[in-house]
């Protein structure tokens, strides 16, 4: 196995909640990532997996434990990891006054690649994801697939050897999913370590080389899709989750 | 950590996004050009109009007891087109009742003079029954007055030649006005008068918009996320948004200021020439600066002030209502010393906004206070500093970043200040 490119080790947070007192989003997560892999955190709206991925490009800060990207401390070297990384969620959305090929621009340049090389950078992702013929328009009248698309192209264009995917197909149409899921292979093909957290199970199953099962803050497995059937004797995906979940409720 | 490499990079991200949103460059542009020398249009013209339809009214007047050695005065009346004298008299209590009710305008009473004539023969008094309330009848009792003013005037004229004497004579008292002030200074009093006030209004609306927009306004586009997994400090992206809302408060006030002083000399002096007035309304280069130095201060410090609030806010309608007491606030100063004679004292120096636009008021009467003015540069920057650490510290707190303040600035203190509560983790870099 490659370096690891992601660790992440004793990861916790904890957030105050006045009807809740105290609450620990997550407890204890650990896990290793490597170039070429596709990690999926799998787990239910609220597991974990948000805020697990927020303090890995370091929007949030670790009550304790440690992370690092590319040999970068989250804590201590926040803008190291951020040039390193590229974030995709349903939360990071475009700047609607701005056009594509702005928009492309903007990111490659604050992200830090280097001015020399950009013009070409930005030609070759235009062209790879298909968006020479609205690159002028402004995103805010772009349609939905093409706005994903451009969002996919602002996560990639400063070239960062490890992608985060946060629950990226929620609210896309079926063929916009696949396309995204496509996209997402291209870029495992390419050498890039990717984690990818989703609640879909199909989409895990078809898309990730290792699955950490997250409930309630915890990873409760983590293996490939071959080892957690061996594990559990399970065969579908859906029926190792709820064991696994299960086993953590009686726990 | 600021970077100005990243400082530019955002900066010029969110005044292009800016210059291509309505809302802001209607409020930050289009309005501080057009809408005060507008309001100033619309009031002058509205006043001119006013004027217009009062001096077109006729005025219908009886007049009663006329002395027979003044029976011209009565045909001047006549001949006069502003005036319908009405033949048949009525009653005292039925002219008072008709002037009431506004089918009258004035009764004109002559009597004799209290002295019974006896130093001046055919004298007399003359009582004006009209509704002070009715500005109809009002203009109705000056034209008469105006009217008896004139014939008295030549009658006079006439007596005096008669005895032997001339009418100033008759006048022993006699009061001139001389106005020293020039054209210039005339104008630069009422501009003081004017543009301190309209350019702190301005400078604020400047910052309104694009401060809401700079921070609820991300969150409620859902780029605010985007924004933090930037490879940029934090430190980078208050300083950009900082001086993006600064920028367009500024813009905002000099753009105000130069479309006020542009536009009050072709809509003042049409009235003012009625009033026989003469009026210049240039700025002196040392103004000028004065009002490009107020612009940066005033701008630096509400920029700050309302981003401070708006980082609470998770919507635009959150930012909004946020912001709206801080702008009260700052307009409230320059309500206190708008008045006449108010000047750029030693305390006044001190008292934030006031200061600005005191200084800007001495600057356009071309007095210049250096000490006190120094005193209200350092008193800003000051206060400019104080907030921007105050905004970058609040900004520290990731539980504001990621907006689970949700527009309370009480939740903040209780939890995070009062309380300490565990998910105390600061956003670095």
């Amino acid at each position: 196995m490659s370096q690891s490119t992601v660790v992440v080790s004793d990861l916790v947070k904890v957030f105050f909640d006045e009807a809740r007192g105290e609450v620990r989003a997550v407890d204890g997560i650990g896990f290793e990532c490597h170039p070429g892999e596709i990690f999926g955190l799998l787990g239910a709206n609220g597991a974990g997996k948000t805020t697990t991925l927020r303090m890995l490009a370091t929007i949030l800060q670790p009550t304790s434990g440690r992370a690092s990207l590319m040999g970068h401390e989250v804590g201590t070297e926040p803008e190291d990891v951020r040039r390193n990384l590229g974030f995709y969620s349903a939360s990071t959305a475009l700047y609607p006054r701005l056009s594509a090929r702005e928009t492309l621009e903007f990111f490659a340049r604050i992200n830090g690649y280097p001015e020399d090389r950009l013009a070409a950078r930005v030609a070759a992702v235009v062209e790879r994801f298909g968006i020479g013929e609205y690159v002028q328009a402004r995103v805010e009248k772009l349609s939905q697939g093409m706005k994903q698309k451009v969002s996919i192209a602002r996560t990639v264009v400063h070239d960062p050897p490890v992608l985060v995917f946060d629950e990226p197909t929620v609210g896309l149409d079926v063929l916009n999913a696949i396309e995204m899921q496509k996209v997402i292979g291209e870029f495992r093909d390419e050498g890039k370590t990717i984690i990818f957290s989703t609640h879909i199970m199909s989409e895990a199953e078809k898309l990730c080389d290792r699955i950490a099962i997250i409930h309630r803050g915890r990873i409760h497995a983590c293996g490939t899709l071959a080892s957690l059937r061996e594990a559990t004797g399970c065969h579908y995906l859906e029926d190792i989750f709820v064991h696994y979940v299960r086993r953590a409720e009686a726990a | 950590m600021v970077r100005w490499r990243e400082v530019k990079l955002l900066y010029l991200r969110e005044l292009r996004a800016a210059l291509r949103e309505k809302m802001i460059v209607t409020n930050s542009i289009v309005l501080p050009i057009v809408l005060y020398p507008f309001i100033l249009w619309a009031m002058f013209t509205g006043v001119m109009f006013v004027q217009g339809q009062t001096e077109g009214f006729v005025s219908r007047v009886v007049i009663e007891g006329l002395p027979a050695a003044h029976a011209a005065l009565g045909r001047q009346i006549e001949r006069d087109d502003r005036f319908e004298v009405r033949k048949v008299s009525p009653t005292r209590a039925e002219a008072e009742r008709q002037i009431r009710e506004g089918d009258l305008d004035a009764l004109v009473v002559f009597a004799p003079a209290p002295d019974d004539g006896r130093a001046l023969p055919d004298n007399f008094a003359v009582t004006i029954v009209c509704d002070g309330a009715k500005e109809r009848s009002t203009g109705a009792r000056d034209r008469v007055k105006g009217m008896i003013a004139k014939h008295r005037e030549a009658w006079l004229k006439r007596e005096s030649a008669r005895l032997g004497a001339t009418p100033a004579d008759w006048q022993a008292f006699t009061i001139q006005e001389r106005n020293v002030a020039s054209g210039r200074q005339m104008g630069s009093f009422l501009m003081s008068m004017m543009l301190p006030l309209f350019f702190v209004v301005m400078v604020a609306m400047g910052c309104f918009y694009p401060a809401v927009d700079a921070t609820a306004g991300e969150r409620e586009r859902n780029t605010w996320e985007t924004l933090m997994s930037l490879a940029a400090s934090r430190g980078s992206i208050v300083a950009a948004k900082y001086l993006y809302v600064a920028t367009m408060g500024c813009v905002a006030g000099l753009l105000n200021l130069v479309a006020m002083a542009l536009s009050m000399k072709p809509m003042l002096s049409p009235l003012l020439a009625r009033a026989g007035e003469s009026f210049d309304f240039s700025v002196s280069p040392g103004a000028a600066l004065v009002g490009v130095l107020a612009a940066l201060l005033l701008a630096g410090f509400v920029a700050a002030g309302m981003m401070i609030f708006a980082s609470f806010a998770r919507t635009f309608k959150d930012g909004q209502s946020m912001i709206t007491p801080f702008y009260l606030i700052v307009l409230m100063p320059i309500l206190l010393v708008n008045g006449q004679g108010v000047k750029l004292t030693w305390p006044l120096a001190f008292l934030p906004v006031a200061n600005i636009s005191l200084m800007m008021r001495e600057a356009l009467t071309g007095s210049f206070p250096w000490p006190q003015m120094a005193v209200t540069v350092a008193v800003s920057i000051l206060l400019i500093l104080a907030s921007l650490r105050l905004a970058t510290a609040i900004l520290r707190f990731e539980d504001v970043v990621i907006g689970s303040y949700g527009g309370s600035l009480q939740k903040l203190i209780r939890d995070r200040l009062l309380r300490r509560s565990p998910g105390g983790a600061e956003v670095r870099a």
